[in-house]
């Protein structure tokens, strides 16, 4: 079976309060970047079976559902491939 | 009654937890997480730790763990569910409890006494307490800032689904440790049957400990049985 690779970005949703993303926006501007926000999220890169890309892209989002929790943050797709 | 106290790889408040049970008069036994019955257990106790590393989030992987449906399934049958500290944290994962915990807002991991108000006294594990009595009890976490969105929060305060509430000890004004919204320590559910606190209340149960206002909550589940 074919084989893919799914990048899923995890973010914490608009208007939640990221404290880390402060942290690290307060330590660019100490070094002198003028930045006006930053959000610090999750990367996953999963390598999985499947038949088709449509088959993949399902299951991707299926495991998007899966681990990342609709309280608080939102997923994303980035990018979906088959490997060689 | 019998308590089983569920271990997560990673969980550290395990024996802790049976100790309090245990000086209640409650018998306890320890239940790995990959177990697929609680069957011949009353009541179900999730304990403080580190599950899985606290990777992905606070509580998420545990949250997936075989055992948990059955932590489920005592939480719609009305049988005692009490989650401590990352105990707390995958209730809510697991969707038993609304609301998530957050990154404190210092990004500190805080280790200390902290005042908590009880917000009502009618359920097993307040019963034994006066409403608005301020106890004193330690927390230790990162990951502690309750969050809701703002209909659930609505909901939780218009139903009195609040169970615990930061509080000043000392007339303190920076008594919410966290940065949790409307001071939320610990809640409910609808059936009042399921408890999620971050302070634990496991670690107050013995004078050389350095208190005993967590006793009361583990007593109470004594007198549920015997009263």
């Amino acid at each position: 079976m074919p084989k893919y690779q799914a990048t899923l970005l995890i973010e914490l949703k608009e208007g939640i309060l990221d404290p880390q993303g402060r942290a690290v926006e307060g330590v660019l501007k100490d070094l002198g970047h003028p930045v006006d926000s930053v959000r610090v999220g999750k990367v996953l890169e999963i390598v999985f079976p499947a038949e088709t890309l449509l088959e993949a892209e399902e299951k991707a989002r299926a495991m998007g559902r899966l681990l990342a929790n609709p309280v608080m943050e939102v997923f994303t797709l980035e990018a979906l491939k088959e490997l060689p | 009654m019998k308590w089983a106290i569920i271990r997560f790889p990673g969980s550290n408040c395990d024996e802790d937890a049976r100790f309090a049970l245990e000086k209640a008069g409650l018998k306890a036994e320890y239940v790995w997480h990959t177990e697929t019955s609680l069957k011949g257990f009353d009541g179900a106790f999730l304990p403080g730790g580190f599950s899985y590393g606290d990777y992905l989030r606070a509580g998420a992987l545990a949250a997936k763990s075989p055992v948990m449906e059955e932590v489920r399934r005592f939480a719609h049958e009305g049988r005692p569910v009490i989650g401590v500290c990352n105990g707390f944290q995958v209730l809510t994962e697991a969707g038993i409890l609304p609301g998530a915990l957050l990154a404190n807002l210092n990004l500190h991991f805080t280790c200390k006494e902290v005042g908590v108000r009880v917000e009502r006294n009618d359920l097993p594990f307040t019963r034994l307490y006066q409403k608005r009595q301020v106890l004193r009890l330690p927390i230790a976490h990162a990951e502690g800032r309750y969050y809701a969105d703002a209909e659930t929060l609505a909901r939780l305060e218009g139903e009195g689904l609040v169970v615990f509430r930061y509080a000043p000890l000392k007339g303190e004004t920076d008594y919410n440790p966290n940065g949790s919204l409307h001071d939320i320590a610990g809640i409910t559910n609808e059936r009042g049957n399921v408890l999620g606190m971050m302070p634990h209340p496991e670690r107050a149960v013995d004078e050389v400990l350095g208190g005993t206002d967590g006793l009361p909550l583990f007593l109470g589940l004594l007198e549920e049985v015997t009263g």
